[in-house]
This record gives structure tokens, sequence and C-alpha cells, in this order.
């Protein structure tokens, strides 16, 4: 695991280092802004547990409170309501797992690599996080409308990176790409995700690579190029 | 619409289906206009037209309502496209066939579509499984595609999945949209990104090309 400590707020709050898992009541001597830092993502991790273990719908902010052991006072000074703690918890992931895929897609010069490279690091981050994974690619589709929106954009939000695999394309090719590939692949790959989360498989989610690499590269090398980098 | 005075003499059975697929059709409804969680059965009992008792005498909940009519939309979107793809010989054209009439049926029912495929997923976990069942209705006539594919057997295991899944990402971007009616133009690029995994691009190309002139309005 990283020692940066943008990943640390990832952990779910049981796994903190003893001195950060509990703050001692009173004083303490800590900074104040360290201290709110600190409880913001206690009750984010908090909440990732809550929802592991209940449900979106399930969880009650008392779940989330006791998961990230601050008082119901503390959670309410920094989210209104259970929903915009959720929002907070999505958009962190996200925003993880975005920095994730860039860092290795921008590792390789070849586009096929560098998409490979980020799918495998998506996976690796979903598989190794299994908490964080099923907030993001399940309940967030559980948890209602305005969440559901958030997913959608995020899911559109991969299509430049393969779309970028069209600047290296023969015109033939280009030519007969239409132009909801790209939607249709990511939407492909995320929808076999969720399943594989839905269905408890979680942990295994990174033997899917070789099979997502040669999907979302076929369009644009053919399936026998696709399959020779999705296994080789 | 309301059953004609002199309804008695319908048989029992018939008023029964009727009766249900007029709750279906209004919950659909409903939840497209709404969203599936502020629908109430009072909204239900209104659009249909229908008895309070009468909805409770077909369905124990909304819920249960709902889930009914994911089963009713999944067994007949599964009908119509097995109905349009049996007849045909080629499995490319087969997959046309039945992606065509997937896409007709979406546009025809849009309230219906939007319930199953929009709805569905945030309708709690039954109905996700549902969802889930109903996607994977599918999976076994693209498994079909390995047959006439050139390596089918070094293709992904999980090809059949990611590729409905993909079909099923667009028709739902598209239903969020609002963009239901305008779905079935969409016929050629579906089909070529089904079929290029299996027969190669060229080959999914054509097969989208003889399409397009017959896709499109009625």
């Amino acid at each position: 695991m990283s020692p940066d400590p943008a990943n640390a707020s990832l952990e779910p709050a049981s796994e903190y280092p003893p001195e950060l898992s509990r703050l001692p009541p009173g004083r303490h001597g800590l900074p104040r802004e360290f201290v709110i830092r600190n409880q913001r993502e206690r009750l984010i991790a908090g909440l990732a547990e809550a929802v592991a273990e209940n449900g979106y719908a399930g969880t009650t902010i008392a779940h989330i409170t006791r998961h990230a052991a601050v008082s119901r006072r503390t959670f309410y000074e920094h989210f209104s309501s259970k929903d915009e703690c959720f929002f907070a918890a999505y958009d962190t992931v996200m925003e993880e797992l975005r920095e994730r895929i860039d860092e290795a897609y921008a590792e390789h010069d070849e586009w096929p690599r560098a998409v490979s490279a980020g799918i495998e690091a998506m996976l690796a981050f979903l598989a190794s996080e299994p908490n964080l994974a099923r907030l993001c690619m399940v309940e967030a589709l559980v948890a209602g409308p305005v969440v559901v929106e958030r997913y959608d954009a995020a899911i559109q939000s991969l299509v430049p990176y393969f779309k970028a695999g069209r600047e290296d394309c023969p015109p033939e090719v280009l030519e007969r790409l239409s132009p909801s590939t790209e939607e249709a692949l990511v939407g492909g790959i995320a929808s076999l995700i969720s399943r594989r989360i839905i269905a408890g498989k979680t942990a295994e989610l990174e033997s899917l690579l070789p099979d997502l690499v040669e999907f979302a590269l076929t369009p644009y090398l053919g399936s026998t190029e696709a399959a020779k980098v999705a296994r080789g | 619409m309301r059953p004609p005075p002199g309804r008695q003499q319908l048989s029992r059975e018939f008023i029964a289906r009727h009766q249900r697929a007029r709750i279906i059709n209004a919950l659909a409804e409903e939840t497209a206009e709404k969203g599936y969680r502020a629908v109430t059965v009072a909204d239900i009992v209104r659009r249909a037209g229908i008895a309070r008792n009468t909805f409770y005498d077909n369905f124990s909940s909304k819920e249960d309502c709902f889930l009914a009519t994911q089963d009713f939309a999944a067994e007949e979107a599964l009908r119509r496209v097995r109905e349009a793809a049996e007849p045909i010989e080629s499995w490319q054209a087969r997959v046309g066939a039945g992606l065509a009439a997937f896409l007709g049926y979406v546009a025809e029912e849009p309230a219906l579509a939007r319930a199953c495929m929009v709805e569905a997923l945030s309708a709690g976990p039954a109905a996700l499984e549902r969802y889930e069942q109903a996607l994977q209705s599918f999976l076994p006539l693209f498994r079909i595609g390995r047959k006439v594919a050139p390596h089918g057997e070094d293709l992904p295991e999980t090809l059949e999945e990611t590729v409905v899944g993909g079909i099923f990402w667009i028709v739902y971007q598209r239903l969020v949209l609002g963009e239901a009616e305008r779905i079935e133009r969409l016929l050629p690029e579906l089909v070529e990104f089904a079929l290029t995994p299996y027969v190669g691009a060229d080959a999914a190309r054509a097969a989208a090309a003889e399409l397009e002139g017959g896709s499109g309005a009625d």
C-alpha cells in the first residue's frame, strides 16, 4: 500500500494506525484543520464499511458514525445527510481511481499498452478495496437517481482513454469505427465488473484483465492483434 | 382504456390478464414519469383506472408489481428477439434481426424500457437480480457466434457479457436522455459492435450495412 496520505484516507477506519483511528477526546494538541480532515476521511471510510455491511438503503447515520467512531454531531458538522456523505465518498473513490488509471496510462507511449495498463490499474484498485469497489460500482446505482447521475458521468468520463486509440488508426479503420464504439466499450467493461462484484468475486477481478483488454482493443486493432496484446 | 360495458360476457381469465397488463402499463408509465421511488400504489391505481382492491388482488405491493413488470418485459423482449431471429439462417443476420426487434420494442414501449433498463437498477436488490437475469438470458444468443467465428474457441470467456453489457449501456444512456424514439437508428452501429469480435470488422460492417436500408421508421 502506498504511503501517500490520499490513499490512507480510503482505508477502512479500523485499519488506521492506532494513533489515528481514535482521536482521544479533549485536548490532544492536534491542529484543528487536521482533526477536521481526519474526521471527514473517517466518515467516508465509515460510510463505505457501513454500506458494504447493510447496503445503501439499509445504512443509517448511526451505522456510519459507529464505523467512523465519531459522534453524530460530528457527522452533521461535515455532512447534512447520508446522501451528501455518499456523494463525498463516491467522489473521493472516483478521484482516487482516476489518479491510478492516469498514472498507469501515462507510463506507456503506445496506446494499446497504455489502455491495458489503465484497465489493469482499475482492476487492481477495485480488487484491493472491496468495500470501495462495491460502493462505486454497485451501490452507486442502487443509491438513487442523483448518485446514478454521478455514476453515469464517471463511466462516460472513461471514454476519452479509448477515443485516443483512434489517433493511431489507419484511415480505413477510422472511417469504419462508429461514434458509439467507446461508449459501448466502457459500458461493457463497467457492466462486467459490476456483475462480478455483485456475485461476490471482487477478489478475482484482476483475472479479467486479458479478456477486457482484448475486448477493448478489438475494434481498433482487430481481434488477432488485440489478443496478442492482451495475452502477450 | 376502461373495459367496455358488458364486460361480464368476457371470461374471468381474460379480464384478469387484461387487468394485470393494465396495471403493469400504469406502473411503467408512472415510473418513467416520476422515478420508481416516488410512485405510490395510489398513482398506479389512478393511472390504470381500477379499484385499489383490484391492485391488491393481483399484487401484494408496489415492489411485487415492479418485479412482475420486469418479468413481463424480459419475457416479451426475449420472445420478440427469438421470433425475429429464429427463421434466419446466418448467425450474423440473426443478430441483426434480433437486435432490430429489441430496439423496436424499446422504441415502441419507452416507459416500460425505462422502468426495466434504468429504474430497475435503483429499485432494490430483487429488481437488480431480475435485471441481471434478463441480461443473462441474451448471452446464449451471442454465444452461438463462437461456432461461426474463425477463432471462436480463443475468444475471451467473458465476451458475451461485455457485448451485451455494452449494448445495454448504450440503450440505458439513450433512455436516460429521453431519446427512446430514435434508438432504432443505432441498429447498424450496435450490430457492428456486437459482431466485430466474432467475425472481424469487415464482415461485421457488411452485415450492418445490409440492415441500414431496412432500419428506421416502420
